[in-house]
């Protein structure tokens, strides 16, 4: 079974709350990036999808992962850690300059998984924690033709297909879906395991495999075209309810929730 | 092309509610602006009802893909019955509300289409052409982004809130167009076990009482419940306790969990991070009760008690027991 697992590099979220907390985040003069030094990571469902990867293979399923990232040559650190995870094969579409167009990216993907082949599962995160917005996924498996489901916390081989635990806002669902399937992982699959030693040192010894889109022969399309980031203001107006003790301050809190009318 | 069409899956027998609302809303919004017909999509088994009201909250036609195999949600019959209407209809823009299966397939009828598509809209600017742009959250609302849709047609995903739902007027009804919908050979993902939608709503519910990480254990949940309990709401919680296992994923608050606007918001213990204000910031009258003078959730609430969650929810408790004469 060949696994496909497609990973993002984002910049770290918690920095990212912590500058806007302090009011240190800044759009760039291109109008569409923050000028913020923060540090590059992996997109923490990314690295879920890599555990529910390394997960088949512990159920002692002969599985083949391929990591797969479109972006510039900085990614290569991003996939040196899907090597160290325990991923076979790494491969990274050459796209430095890439605008952030979910659908954009998802040609370049799906060209990149045309190529490898005879692919039966691609697993993706639910959405990045940059933009947020869970579409290339969707629009992947649109692209391959392949079925499609979301938000899953536990997938297991069933005979020719894939039982899957989706974490839906009703509560758990298990679906059963045929292969080829693009599947996004939620946080619910757990916290992913740490790279081992050997494979931090299997991973300093094998470059990515770097495709160019004139290789793949990426078509034009259209998309969602980023026009600005702006950083909006968030108006403070909180009354601290003082008090002597907890009970002076919950007895204070419950008369002004009372007078606002909302008991 | 020309319509604005609100895409309507499975409506519930009661009577339109939530996403399916906005998306009309939606419609409306957009359509005042670009000056195109509002149009809409219902997508289900035996939904005349639903046709009907869609016709009295304004839609002007009503294209129906009605048949026993779209009764429960599938993404693939889905998006295969609402690219048969948008292709009957020739709109150029299709906008769809948050439910239970937008993720599902709303980005996937966007590629299908060809126009690309916005999840999660929370502004709609107009455009000097006529046309106009979408503004969208991004980093769980630390920032905003502007995007333009240039081809059609194209999908909008909306955020709760965007626009008021359509008064209803009785004396409105819709051209209602059959569209066809065969169900296909293969069925690809099949449901087996389904989530049981038991009991009231997070999202409807009046008074949502919220825990964080600042609860220590998780036992402490507990107090979250009794509170949210004698208030007449229900429990809530921040991603990092759902993490750690403390209070189930349904139950979490924010960008990736449910979307809550109640009358009161009491977050104890939580942090405040713009994605779980995501989830919660439109609140009437939001409470944080935080030990931290500086955390966040002090810039988003109406009321604050810089103290300990773990002595004022029990003092809280005691205080409404009271008052339910309990
Ligand atoms: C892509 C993405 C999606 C996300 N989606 C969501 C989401 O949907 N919902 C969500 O909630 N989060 C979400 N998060 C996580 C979010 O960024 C925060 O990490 C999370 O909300 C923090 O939870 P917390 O406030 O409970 O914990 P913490 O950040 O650990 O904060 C605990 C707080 O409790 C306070 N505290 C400690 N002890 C006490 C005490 N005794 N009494 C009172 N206060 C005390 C502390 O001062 C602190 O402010 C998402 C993150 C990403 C990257
Ligand atoms: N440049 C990229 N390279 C590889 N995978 C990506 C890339 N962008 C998005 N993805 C995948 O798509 C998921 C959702 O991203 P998004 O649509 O941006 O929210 C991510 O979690 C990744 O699995």
């Amino acid at each position: 079974m060949h696994i496909v697992i497609c990973a993002k590099q984002v910049i770290d979220p918690d920095g990212v709350n912590s500058y806007a907390l302090w009011g240190q985040l800044e759009v760039d003069e291109s109008g569409r990036a923050f000028s913020t030094e923060l540090p590059l990571i992996i997109n923490a469902y990314d690295d879920q999808a890599i555990e529910a990867a390394l997960r088949l293979r512990d159920d002692g399923h002969d599985v083949t992962i391929t990591a797969l990232s479109a972006g510039g040559e900085d990614v290569n650190q991003l996939l040196r850690h899907c090597k160290a995870m325990g991923c076979d094969e790494i491969v990274r579409v050459d796209d430095p300059d890439g605008p952030p167009d979910a659908f954009r990216t998802a040609r370049l993907l799906a060209a990149a998984i045309r190529d490898l082949g005879d692919v039966d599962l691609v697993l993706c995160g639910r959405q990045s924690s940059d933009y947020d917005q869970g579409t290339t996924p969707a629009a992947l498996a649109e692209m391959l033709g392949y079925a499609y489901v979301t938000v899953a916390f536990d997938v297991r081989v069933e005979g020719e297909r894939l039982r899957i635990k989706r974490a839906t806002p009703l509560g758990e669902e298990q679906v059963l879906a045929s292969m080829p399937t693009v599947v996004t992982i939620s946080n619910e699959l757990g916290i992913p395991r740490y790279p081992t030693g050997r494979g931090m040192i299997a991973a300093r010894r094998h470059p990515a495999t770097v495709k160019t889109l004139e290789e793949l022969g990426v078509e034009d399309g259209d998309g969602a075209e980023l026009l600005e980031l702006y950083i909006h203001e968030v108006a403070g107006e909180c009354e601290f309810i003082e008090g002597d003790d907890p009970a002076a301050q919950a007895a204070a809190l419950l008369g002004k929730l009372e007078a606002e009318g909302v008991l | 092309m020309s319509g604005i069409i609100a895409i309507i899956s499975q409506p519930p027998a009661e009577g339109l509610t939530g996403g399916d609302l906005e998306a009309l809303g939606g419609a409306a919004a957009l359509a005042a602006q670009t000056g195109e017909p509002v149009l809409a999509a219902v997508i289900g088994h035996s939904v005349s009802d639903a046709v009907a009201e869609a016709g009295e909250r304004g839609a002007e036609r009503v294209y129906v893909a009605d048949a026993e195999h779209l009764a429960a949600f599938s993404g693939d019959a889905v998006v295969d019955a609402a690219e048969s209407a948008v292709a009957a209809s020739e709109v150029s823009t299709v906008v769809i509300g948050r439910g239970t299966n937008t993720l599902e397939f709303a980005p996937r009828l966007g590629a299908r289409l060809g126009g690309g598509c916005v999840m999660g809209v929370t502004e709609v600017r107009p455009d000097a052409d006529g046309g106009f742009a979408v503004v969208a959250s991004v980093y769980g609302g630390s920032a905003r982004a502007v995007y333009r849709l240039a081809a059609t047609p194209r999908v909008i995903g909306l955020s709760p809130g965007l626009a008021p739902a359509p008064d209803r007027d009785a004396g409105r009804s819709a051209e209602v167009v059959a569209v066809d919908a065969p169900a296909s050979a293969e069925e690809r993902v099949v449901v087996d076990q389904p989530a049981e939608a038991t009991g009231p709503r997070l999202e409807e519910a009046n008074v949502v009482v919220s825990g964080g990480r600042g609860l220590q254990r998780g036992d402490n949940f507990a107090l979250i419940r009794e509170l949210a309990a004698n208030l007449g709401g229900m429990p809530g919680a921040s991603r990092a306790i759902v993490d750690e296992g403390w209070a189930p994923s349904e139950e979490q608050v924010g960008l990736t969990g449910k979307i809550v606007s109640p009358d009161l918001y009491v977050a104890a213990g939580i942090s405040g991070a713009s994605q779980h204000m995501m989830g919660c910031s439109t609140s009437r009258v939001l409470v944080g009760i935080n030990t931290d003078r500086d955390a966040p959730i002090f810039r988003y609430a109406r009321y604050g008690i810089n103290g300990d969650a773990l002595e004022v929810l029990p003092e809280l408790i005691r205080l409404t027991r009271e008052r339910a004469g309990g």
